[in-house]
């Protein structure tokens, strides 16, 4: 009964004023902040297969590159990109697949066959035949790809 | 805490005059008429901040506009919401301008002393216009398009300098690229620039002068 009289008309109006405009305000902020963050929050579209052409074409223990054509849908845009992938064997049988982007900081990789390891020309990086770091900035081995080959083609799963 | 940091600004900036002045002044006994100013300043600022948050996707040319705008409205998300806010408030904004001019009329408040802010108001309402003729052709579908067509063939009617009014708004004498642009910027810059301008003058004079009161029959 004592904190109902300190409540008077006027300082009744002036919090109710002020929870209108918090609600209001939060009515904005809350869809603002989602509207804003909501694309970065989207993961990447669902994965499929990729064929990347013939098994025949990997050579025993050298790595080598495939390219493959993939439809990417950025925002409002559908784009053509290039998935360039390194195949390896030592059997010719089970396949490792390698993505070419530097672990580091994005660049590409190349297979540099006389020095038997890859080179990141950016910041001097190199990975050995597995794709593991040999020396250079990068955290960790290259990205693999789940790979199969089915009826002598190499597929990637990507997207 | 907050009140030692409100205190401490206080000294420096001597911000409760200024809120003082804007919140607590005094008005006469008036009606709930008298709030369709403040309506039209709040949706007015819903305008600036759904605004704001539409140019983060949308993209102003022809290969884009259309496709930009049907990704907000249907990928990103609350898109539809932040969209339809601007849609719906641009509508609302021209409907609450002309409310409030018209109270003004009926209760004379445009005499003397606030024949000033009654010529900044005519400024607002005319920019008002300009903001929804240019924001109509953004979304750049067919509505728009037409529209600006005729909307700026009928700007070409003014006798003697009307072609050249049209080519101007145009940017050029065909509906283009050109023309979607230009309509962006001054959308987004021109207008927004010149509305704060008169907007603050509008306010500064209504809280110096004060309001009117409802007119008196023994008046």
């Amino acid at each position: 009964m004592e904190e109902s009289q300190d409540i008077n008309r006027r300082s009744f109006m002036s919090i109710a004023t002020w929870a209108i405009g918090a609600l209001i305000s939060a009515a904005f902020a809350i869809p603002g902040v989602a509207y804003i963050i909501g694309p970065a929050l989207r993961g990447r579209e669902a994965q499929e297969w990729i064929r990347l052409g013939s098994t025949s074409k990997v050579e025993l223990n050298v790595p080598t590159l495939f390219k493959a054509r993939i439809q990417r849908k950025t925002g409002w845009i559908v784009n053509e990109e290039e998935l360039a992938v390194y195949v390896r064997t030592d059997n010719g049988r089970d396949f490792v697949a390698m993505s070419n982007i530097c672990t580091h900081l994005g660049c590409r990789v190349r297979w540099i066959s006389d020095q038997d390891h890859f080179f990141c020309p950016c910041h001097n990086a190199v990975f050995d035949t597995e794709g593991n770091v040999a020396s250079g900035p990068p955290p960790r081995a290259l990205d693999r790809f789940e790979v199969k080959a089915e009826d002598g083609q190499l597929y990637v799963l990507g997207g | 805490m907050a009140s030692r940091l409100a205190n401490w600004l206080d000294e420096r900036l001597a911000w409760r005059q200024v809120w003082d002045a804007i919140f607590l002044r005094k008005v006469p006994k008036i009606n709930w008429l008298f709030t369709l100013g403040s309506a039209t300043l709040f949706v007015g600022v819903n305008q600036a901040v759904t605004g704001i948050l539409l140019t983060l996707y949308y993209v102003p040319t022809p290969d884009h506009a259309y496709n930009s705008v049907q990704y907000i409205t249907t990928e990103v998300t609350a898109g539809w919401l932040i969209r339809g806010l601007h849609h719906w408030g641009a509508s609302a904004l021209v409907v609450l301008t002309v409310l409030h001019m018209l109270r003004v009329i009926f209760h004379g408040a445009y005499k003397y002393p606030r024949e000033v802010t009654w010529w900044t108001g005519v400024g607002l309402l005319l920019i008002v216009i300009g903001f929804g003729f240019t924001g109509y052709l953004l979304p750049w579908d067919q509505k728009a398009y037409w529209a600006t067509t005729v909307g700026t063939r009928i700007a070409e009617v003014t006798p003697v300098i009307g072609n050249w009014i049209l080519r101007i708004m145009r940017g050029g004498e065909e509906l283009s690229a050109v023309t979607l642009a230009r309509f962006f910027g001054v959308h987004i810059w021109v207008l927004p620039a010149t509305v704060l301008l008169l907007v603050g003058a509008h306010l500064y004079l209504i809280i110096h002068i004060g309001i009117s009161a409802v007119p008196k029959r023994e008046e």
